[in-house]
């Protein structure tokens, strides 16, 4: 499934994609799906945007790809199972959940997530024996994942207006 | 309703083991007509109705691992106090030696269960750790002279003591069973435990709110769908905000009924990602949609109504047929809920089964989980849907 150039090219779009989410307000991460060496689904952080916190750049990205499934009459399965996704970041325990539910066989990622990550930072959701939850994944870490940090830490330390005050910042 | 009299004599001859249970089940029934008839009867006489009828559940908090678990045991040494002037000497001596970091939950001194022996009081000295089973050494090995006069101590002998505080009554009975440990008691948890969290009318609202949930499962089903559904309430109103079932056959594989009402929710808040007019029945209570100061598009615009609003669905509580996977279950997290109810397990189901992401460390959120209401019919409708 591709080698370390093909990887580069669609990592580099999906930081441009990522870069995006940044400008809008949102945590920098960026996702691309590719099928037959064709993006068929990209997507960004849109959780502030659409106020549901499950919407994650991956969760967005296979909406697209679904959307060209029904598009194109192609069966759903059998597109996931030849697909590659490229994320800035590690995806979350939640996302990597869905991965694993539509058995997408390979993620190819940059940085970690020490916040949420199920691919082994906070939980292995990619690779732990769930029989009743799809197929478990294969991933590649670390493409440009100096960058990928870099944007998170930008991110942030700027003040995010949505989230709830929390406890320590009242004592201010 | 009522058994014949013969049915009662039989009953209550079976043995008392049924009757206890019975009882036992009668505290988490529902208020009913059955409570308003004659309480001068025994309870037992009952049992053959109470269990025909479906309504009877229990519901049980799902804990952290550490909670549930079996504590484990660690060996020490422990020595009887043979001069019981010498323990407060002897005590601090010993912990100055012997401070047992990170078992602080350890009791030093015990009073000795054999009432008839003449030394009352036992003191635990340390831990065995990096020293050969069996062999109990001698005190002086133990302690050494320089560091702490042995006069007053008896010979040293092994002991078991739990290697962490314990955070249940239960796990609490079972380490002081050992060795004698504090106990700073969550009241919520232990009630929660013994089935006494929830008053007979919240049983009842439950148990509505999971007809419902179990109600719309049946119809999502009826379309192709798993048979799972979801009924998302806000406790303080007591008003059921969403009702969504899974959707996968129908739109989408990850729409699960969890992430139809967290969507359902941002719907109602002005933003949303999917559109439920295919599927009618999944959809966000008017009354609260229309209500002012809720589900204002611009609510985050202003600082001021971020106070009064609850972001995502904070606040709220969940109730779901069947236990969440493990991409509804971080859902969750993400969401903020408040409460998770669910009716039965599922064999990867992460709120308990698989993994226990409510208590997961590392994770920004944490929530309650509870699960067994209406766990039959619950059961049954997973079952349907293999």
């Amino acid at each position: 499934m591709g080698n370390g150039a093909e990887w580069q090219r669609w990592m580099e779009e999906a930081f441009r994609v990522a870069k995006e989410a940044l400008e809008s307000g949102e945590v920098p991460v960026g996702c691309l799906m590719v099928y037959n060496n064709t993006v068929l689904g990209q997507g960004r952080n849109e959780v502030n945007e659409t106020k549901n916190a499950t919407r994650h750049a991956e969760m967005v990205a296979i909406d697209q790809v679904l959307a060209w499934c029904h598009d194109h009459s192609k069966n759903p399965t059998e597109v996931f199972e030849q697909m590659v996704m490229y994320v800035t970041v590690e995806p979350c325990i939640m996302c990597a959940g869905a991965l694993r539910l539509l058995k997408i066989p390979l993620v190819v990622y940059g940085c970690r997530n020490e916040r949420f990550g199920g691919c082994g930072s906070v939980l292995n959701v990619a690779a732990d024996d769930l029989p009743n939850t799809g197929t478990s994944f294969q991933c590649i870490a670390g493409y440009r994942a100096e960058e990928a940090v870099e944007m998170l830490k930008i991110f942030y330390k700027q003040e995010n207006p949505n989230a709830p005050k929390s406890k320590a910042r009242k004592k201010d | 309703m009522l058994q014949p009299r013969g049915d009662y004599l039989t009953a209550s001859r079976v043995s008392q083991q049924k009757c206890c249970r019975t009882l036992q089940m009668k505290e988490h029934m529902p208020p009913s007509q059955e409570d308003h008839d004659v309480t001068a009867e025994p309870r037992c006489k009952r049992r053959r109705s109470m269990e025909s009828e479906s309504c009877s559940w229990n519901i049980l908090p799902v804990l952290s691992e550490e909670a549930s678990r079996e504590i484990e045991m660690l060996q020490a040494y422990a020595a009887p106090v043979l001069n019981k002037k010498e323990t407060s000497r002897l005590l601090r001596e010993v912990s100055a030696l012997h401070p047992l970091e990170g078992l602080r939950h350890l009791k030093r001194v015990r009073a000795r269960r054999n009432r008839e022996s003449p030394h009352p009081l036992e003191m635990l000295l340390c831990l065995t750790l990096g020293k050969e089973e069996g062999q109990v050494p001698p005190l002086s090995e133990l302690l050494p002279e320089e560091k702490v006069n042995c006069f007053g101590l008896g010979q040293p002998f092994l002991v078991l003591v739990p290697s962490c505080p314990p955070l249940t009554r239960l796990q609490f009975q079972e380490a002081s069973a050992y060795w004698p440990t504090s106990f700073h008691e969550n009241k919520q948890v232990t009630e929660a435990l013994t089935g006494q969290l929830f008053s007979k009318e919240e049983k009842a609202r439950m148990q509505r709110y999971m007809e419902q949930a179990i109600e719309v499962a049946h119809q999502g089903a009826e379309k192709g769908n798993e048979a799972v559904g979801a009924v998302l309430v806000n406790p303080a109103t007591e008003e059921v905000l969403a009702v969504g079932h899974d959707c996968r056959r129908i739109s989408n594989p990850l729409l699960h009924a969890t992430m139809v009402c967290i969507d359902l929710v941002a719907c109602a808040q002005g933003g949303g990602a999917y559109n439920f007019d295919s599927c009618p029945l999944c959809s966000f209570a008017a009354s609260v949609k229309e209500a002012p100061g809720i589900g204002v598009t611009d609510r985050f615009d202003d600082a001021d109504s971020s106070s009064i609003l609850p972001y995502i669905c904070t606040g709220y509580d969940l109730y779901i047929t069947r236990e969440p996977c493990i991409m509804c279950a971080m859902a969750l997290v993400h969401s903020r809920i408040q409460r998770v109810f669910y009716g039965a397990p599922s064999p990867d189901g992460a709120l308990g089964s698989r993994y226990k992401i409510h208590t997961q460390k590392d994770l920004n959120h944490h929530f309650q989980v509870f699960r067994g209401i209406l766990e039959e019919q619950c059961q049954q409708l997973r079952e349907k849907s293999q």
